[in-house]
């Protein structure tokens, strides 16, 4: 796969990164990323890997743009209050980056259409906006192998956690079991500064890009929490869980990546 | 061991040292590469940029040759 004259210009300012080549280039455009929420995290998550020139994108939500939105959703503008996300993020991800293709899934990801969903993509981006959602995502890619990164914001906190299915902790290793409810708010209850979802769902799409082309060194068995109220960074250890419903049985390397 | 040249005349900054990064990378190590470059920032900068990334480096006039490491 190479690189066309006006993708060597386009990407010319990550090219130039010593960290960086015209391999890892390839990987990404090569690559096919699944994000699954179009909302706070999966704008900037998505902006970012479509910007970056992740060959093929998914993207998953069912919901319709609201008003209330907006402050956290950067890739919805006012006038497009009723559309549905997954489409309206493709179209504009499309006008970012004609380069990359953008396919819009406009369906809630559940038990049962997950593992299809995230078949065969290089890394799944998990942009959602609940406990149970999360262990779907994570079920399913465990469950494939398929490398994940998982984040969640509230308030002015937010959380990190990359994941590589069989070698490092899952979402269900770190965070066992769903909190019960009412003791975690709701997003609605408690609300999101919008530049924090910025933060977490841009860390989202570095640590997705970090997957795809083996480039830095991703969250794996590292939880990174954000306190953006401080801006206070803390990186929590965390390790794979014997016996985990998830992962347990999955061996570590079975083959080259 | 192979030597490669380009004319990269006429390219800015930093598309130059994109073009010269590529086409070291299709090298193998040992393997030389010769890039004619404008005078000023682009004659400074590229092996600059090179050396930063550990490869022996030449300038004669506007040519730098570059050893692949």
């Amino acid at each position: 796969m190479t690189l066309s004259e006006s993708e060597l210009e386009r990407y010319s300012r990550q090219l130039v990164l010593p960290e960086w080549s015209g391999e890892a280039q390839e990987r990404l455009k090569s690559a096919t990323a699944i994000v699954v929420g179009a909302g706070a995290l999966g704008s900037p998550a998505a902006t970012y890997l479509a910007a970056a020139g992740v060959g093929h994108l998914g993207i998953v939500d069912e919901d319709a743009v609201e008003l209330s939105n907006l402050h956290r959703q950067p890739l919805h503008f006012t006038p497009d209050v009723g559309r549905q996300k997954a489409e309206n993020a493709a179209l504009k991800l499309g006008v970012l980056n004609p380069e990359v293709q953008v396919d819009p899934y406009p369906v809630r990801i559940a038990e049962q259409n997950a593992p299809a969903i995230v078949m065969g993509a290089d890394v799944v981006v998990d942009c959602s906006d609940s406990f149970a959602t999360r262990y779907v995502v994570n079920d399913a890619c465990c469950a494939q192998r398929v490398p994940l990164v998982e984040a969640g914001v509230l308030g002015f906190d937010g959380l990190v956690l990359s994941i590589q299915p069989g070698e490092s902790a899952c979402y269900r290793c770190a965070f066992p079991a769903e909190p019960p409810a009412g003791s975690v708010p709701s997003c609605r209850e408690a609300g999101v500064m919008g530049a924090t979802a910025g933060i977490v769902g841009s860390i989202q799409a570095l640590e997705a890009i970090k997957l795809i082309t083996g480039v830095g060194e991703p969250l794996v068995d590292r939880i990174l929490q954000l306190d953006a109220r401080g801006m206070e960074q803390t990186i929590v250890s965390t390790s794979r869980r014997e016996g985990c419903p998830a992962c347990g049985r999955l061996t570590a390397a079975p083959q080259s990546a | 061991m192979t030597r490669t040249a380009i004319d990269l005349t006429g390219v800015a900054c930093p598309m130059n040292w994109v073009r010269t990064k590529l086409a070291l990378e299709r090298l193998a190590p040992g393997d030389e590469l010769a890039v004619r470059l404008d005078p000023g920032e682009p004659i400074e900068s590229v092996p600059r940029s090179a050396r930063d990334d550990g490869h022996a480096v030449a300038v004669e006039g506007h040519v730098v040759t570059i050893i692949k490491r």
